[in-house]
């Protein structure tokens, strides 16, 4: 049975299903991080921008 | 009348039934105790115990190719790739990917683990399987059902009988298998230390994780279709808010149905004629090899991460790389919090452990291109 086997078919596999999967998690990790930052810039712009001080005379409390 | 008796006797499945199906049967009953009694996994292992004591029944031909009843459930749900897939949309729907995006390097420890798979691999080639079998066995370690079922019955379908309960049985047996090389492979000082609170994550991230995970990983390994878009769908479906009828379904009724015919078709695969075979014990011992390799090339893997980090990771989380969710996730916990009673690692360790998942599928999709 040994004989009949396929080395060099086993190290392809077993090289390239390692790399491809490291390949793979790391290139998901690296997109995750991206658009996670990019959604807290937006949202956190977002916040800031509803918090920021209204120009004088538009605050109706103010007016009041 | 007593020619009625004999001619009864003689029709009946008794005068057919072979020392194998009494064996078989014990499989089956050994099984159903584990099911009831212990509560190992007994969503699945009580429908698998089933399938093989009705299987094993001579005369019933339930699994006679074109005719029997659950041949057609298997045909269709597993042969086909029905159902492992729409177990993955249920899975998707349950899932919280929160801990892992709050914290995405916890993708390399789901992708360290599955180095146990390789390692496994080359060992059940060492031992006389050959390549489409030993991918088939070294699946078990990534401790994820329906990707074993799914690649076995792709490459080695006359194994899947064997490498579905091994994978299933693992995974109830974690709390077992786990801690003694959680403690093996890490200091008393590495498992006490904390972990900051995670970050939190937003309602648009949640969403976007499954559209991106999606896209980048159908595109790099295609092959990991049929699984990764249905669990991401899924997650979608839950995430959106907007659509709590199909996550509802997805998660509960459509996961319900499927478990049934899933169970009853790996249980009745196991015929005598198949599963009485000494290499099938082998398989469970390579399957254990696998899970314990996993397990500790998790472990390692984050050990090697706190090399590089200025915020060390608590190195247990890296056994939770493997995928039984949520039971390795817990079994970290469990550990950590003995180790340090102020150690609260629950939701850092479900950050690897549906990594694991991911891991598991591209692992199991590289498997297939190149051997499929």
């Amino acid at each position: 049975m040994h004989s009949m086997t396929d080395w060099s078919k086993v190290l392809e596999v077993f090289g390239s299903g390692i790399v491809g999967v490291y390949l793979v998690m790391i290139l998901l990790q690296l997109l995750t991080q991206l658009s996670t930052r990019i959604i807290d810039m937006v949202e956190n712009g977002k916040t800031s921008g509803d918090a920021a001080p209204q120009p004088p005379g538009t605050d109706v409390k103010g007016k009041v | 009348m007593f020619g009625i008796f004999k001619e009864l006797i003689v029709s009946s499945g008794l005068v057919s039934l072979t020392g194998g199906n009494l064996i078989m049967w014990l499989v089956a009953f050994t099984l159903l105790y584990l099911a009831v009694k212990k509560q190992y996994e007994p969503l699945l292992l009580l429908p698998i115990a089933f399938g093989i004591l009705v299987v094993n029944l001579p005369l019933t031909f339930l699994m006679e190719p074109e005719h029997g009843l659950i041949w057609f459930f298997y045909h269709y749900g597993i042969e086909n790739d029905i159902i492992p897939p729409l177990i993955f949309l249920g899975l998707g729907a349950m899932i919280d990917f929160g801990p892992l995006i709050a914290n995405p390097k916890t993708l390399l420890l789901g992708a360290g683990a599955q180095v146990g798979l390789y390692v496994t691999f080359f060992a059940a080639i060492l031992f006389g399987f050959d390549l489409r079998e030993a991918a088939s066995i070294a699946i078990i370690g990534g401790a994820d059902g329906p990707t074993t079922i799914y690649l076995t019955s792709k490459l080695a379908p006359q194994l899947l009988g064997a490498t579905a309960v091994s994978a299933y049985a693992y995974m109830a047996l974690v709390p077992i298998i786990q801690p003694p090389m959680m403690k093996l492979l890490t200091s008393d000082h590495e498992r006490k230390i904390v972990m900051s609170k995670l970050r939190p994550v937003s309602r648009l991230q949640k969403i976007c994780f499954p559209i991106i995970s999606a896209m980048t990983i159908m595109l790099l390994v295609p092959a990991s279709a049929p699984l990764i878009s249905m669990l991401m769908m899924g997650n979608l479906f839950k995430e959106s808010g907007v659509v709590e009828r199909l996550t509802k379904a997805s998660s509960n009724e459509l996961m319900n149905i499927v478990t049934i015919f899933l169970g009853l078709s790996i249980g009745a695969t196991m015929t005598a004629s198949t599963f009485l075979d000494p290499r099938v014990l082998f398989i469970f011992f390579l399957g254990l090899f696998a899970f314990v390799v996993s397990t500790a090339s998790g472990l390692l893997m984050a050990k090697f991460m706190n090399l590089f980090l200025k915020n060390k990771i608590n190195p247990l989380i890296g056994a939770a790389g493997v995928s039984a969710v949520p039971m390795a996730a817990r079994c970290v916990h469990k550990v950590g919090s003995e180790a340090n009673r102020r150690n609260y690692l629950l939701m850092h360790a479900m950050g690897p452990n549906v990594a694991g998942v991911i891991g598991t599928v591209v692992a199991a999709a590289i498997l297939l291109k190149n051997l499929g």
